[in-house]
């Protein structure tokens, strides 16, 4: 990392620590949701920027995180042994939907995922008898952790600000394995990946699960956040959401999901000044960035610093140590 | 010398159009097999019928004797056989070092010790030696797409050979290559199956290029195989100048 980005990202965490300390209890869940969110956009972001496997199926993994939750702890599970759960369940359910993507890519399995959405939809609100339908399920408790009790707004900021803290690091470590080099070259150029050994049905099949256990991660954040949970909250709406926060955030950035997150869930409250308009306003906002930066923030910032580099006179990182070989 | 790879009557159709009718040839050990014909004749599906990209719709392929026909390209490639593409195919976001070891990481270990292990699974060194032999030291670190044409090729070509593959199948290699480069890249090759004793097979265009570098050269024709021989055998082959080298001097 560089230095001003280490410095940048020093910044971030010290904010994020700090912020909730200044804000009412609206304020503090509207950041709980960022982070919750965020956990969700880090595991798209690994399918669909580090991967290339388009999935329109990332809110319904919420949904079935958040239900995994509501569902189990009531039941008598503790609540850390249902958020594995969730992760794990997410997980063999992502690897089954991955294997329409070895069959087709692009716009074709963009709608097999919006349709496995739906599914999930109608499986929430027909299902009766599992999820009590339309009239969702309320009372979910916050945990209590090694006695550590979460029930208050700030309380729980933190502890989902940790959880997101452990699975960014854990994906971190991961994409700097050699399966970050493998999830690249599978997004860049599978048939040449394939003439190179890697085995791209697994690592296709790997980047669903994995991006479908985080979406499950997600979801077992959620339900105790907003504590009511309903089918139609993990509609089409949320996965196109999330896909818009890997988006706008910089698809296939690590930090991407991180920025994508703060302005999908922040951006809207803040134009709140507009009144009426607020969501027309941010509509706009939304496309102008699409139709100039479809890189995303962090696409931008990239762009932004390479052209100061070299108007500074320096080239590529390496140009300035290494000297070419006569 | 024994034959590494055998094909035999391999034909391969795409609807009603046959690219390939038929062919039967063997490639033997730490020999350079150049294979020439005109566009369209079928040089490249039959590379792909032998690597496994496409699926034959008739014959056989065999490796050291073992039958390989339908096996997945990943696989093949970790029984040692490699290859380079016509279109140059280098991942761009990464750099030439990473591109690499990208190309060889995936004979190391399982899917479990390749997380776990080290970032370079173990690579490193073997990827400068490459980055040394292919003269590409002062690149290194940079993205593959910041490269020039010609040094991707090389690339490609370092990346074919990162694995240290006993096969090598080069399709095209010095397509829009310049000459310098050309050069370069023949010596380079020359040097590396010196070194290695590895067996290469070539398509190629680049008559110049082909007739230097490969011991024994097959003639491919609308989809058959016209004529087999040493380069001056094949220079001199009436048939293959009528059907595509063409004669110097018109005829009376």
């Amino acid at each position: 990392m560089t230095r001003p980005g280490a410095v940048a990202l020093a910044i971030a965490c010290a904010a994020a620590v700090a912020a909730p300390f200044l804000l009412k209890s609206f304020g503090i869940y509207l950041l709980s949701l960022w982070a919750v969110l965020a956990v969700a956009a880090i595991g798209l972001n690994l399918t669909l920027g580090y991967a290339g496997q388009i999935s329109l199926a990332q809110g319904a993994f919420v949904g079935i995180g958040a239900y995994c939750v509501a569902l189990l702890v009531p039941a008598g599970v503790p609540y850390p042994v249902a958020f594995v759960s969730a992760g794990l369940l997410c997980f063999a359910i992502g690897w089954l939907l991955g294997y329409p993507a070895l069959r087709v890519q692009h716009h074709y399995l963009a709608f097999i995922t919006l349709a496995f959405t739906t599914l999930v939809f109608l499986v929430l609100r027909n299902e009766e008898w599992l999820t009590n339908g339309i009239y969702g399920i309320n009372a979910i408790a916050r945990p209590t952790l090694l006695g550590w009790s979460t029930g208050r707004p700030l309380q729980f900021y933190f502890f989902c600000l940790g959880a997101l803290a452990v699975i960014a690091l854990a994906i971190r470590w991961m994409l700097r394995s050699p399966w970050g080099r493998a999830f690249v070259a599978l997004r860049e150029n599978p048939i040449r990946a394939l003439s190179l050994g890697v085995d791209t049905r697994r690592y296709t099949l790997i980047a669903f699960a994995l991006g479908a256990s985080l979406g499950g991660l997600s979801g077992a954040l959620y339900a105790p956040l907003v504590q009511f949970i309903e089918p139609s909250s993990f509609g089409l709406g949320l996965s196109f959401n999330l896909l818009l926060m890997v988006i706008v955030g910089g698809s296939g950035f690590f930090f991407g999901p991180f920025v994508g997150a703060l302005i999908a869930v922040l951006l809207p409250e803040w134009l709140r000044i507009a009144e009426g308009y607020y969501l027309m306003a941010y509509a706009a906002g939304v496309m102008a960035l699409m139709a100039f930066c479809p890189s995303g923030v962090l696409g931008l910032i990239d762009r932004a610093s390479k052209a100061i580099a070299a108007r500074r006179g320096f080239g590529a990182p390496t140009l300035g140590i290494e000297r070419p070989q006569p | 010398m024994s034959a590494l790879l055998e094909v035999s009557d391999l034909c391969k159709s795409f609807g009603g159009v046959t690219a390939v009718a038929g062919v039967s040839f063997e490639v033997r050990e730490r020999e350079i097999l150049g294979i020439i014909g005109p566009n369209g004749s079928g040089k490249s599906t039959l590379f792909n019928c032998v690597l496994g990209q496409l699926r034959p719709s008739a014959g056989e392929v065999r490796l050291e004797g073992k039958t390989t026909t339908g096996m997945r390209p990943c696989d093949l490639n970790r029984l040692g056989v490699s290859r380079t593409f016509q279109m140059l195919q280098v991942f761009p976001q990464l750099s030439v070092r990473d591109n690499l070891i990208l190309a060889g990481q995936e004979h190391r270990g399982s899917m479990v010790t390749r997380l776990f292990g080290r970032s370079d699974a173990g690579l490193a060194e073997d990827a400068e030696r490459m980055i040394e032999f292919f003269r590409l030291s002062h690149l290194a670190g940079q993205q593959a797409a910041e490269l020039s044409y010609g040094q991707q090729k090389l690339l490609d070509v370092a990346m074919g050979f990162m694995a240290g593959p006993r096969l090598v199948l080069l399709d095209e290699p010095a397509g829009g290559v310049n000459p310098t480069m050309l050069g370069e890249l023949r010596e380079r090759l020359e040097a590396y199956h010196a070194e290695r004793g590895a067996t290469f097979v070539v398509i190629e265009h680049q008559m110049e290029f082909v007739m230097a570098l490969c011991t024994r050269v097959l003639v491919l024709a609308e989809g058959r195989l016209i004529a087999e021989g040493t380069p001056a055998e094949i220079r001199r082959n009436q048939i293959v100048i009528d059907a595509y080298l063409g004669s110097a001097t018109p005829p009376a």
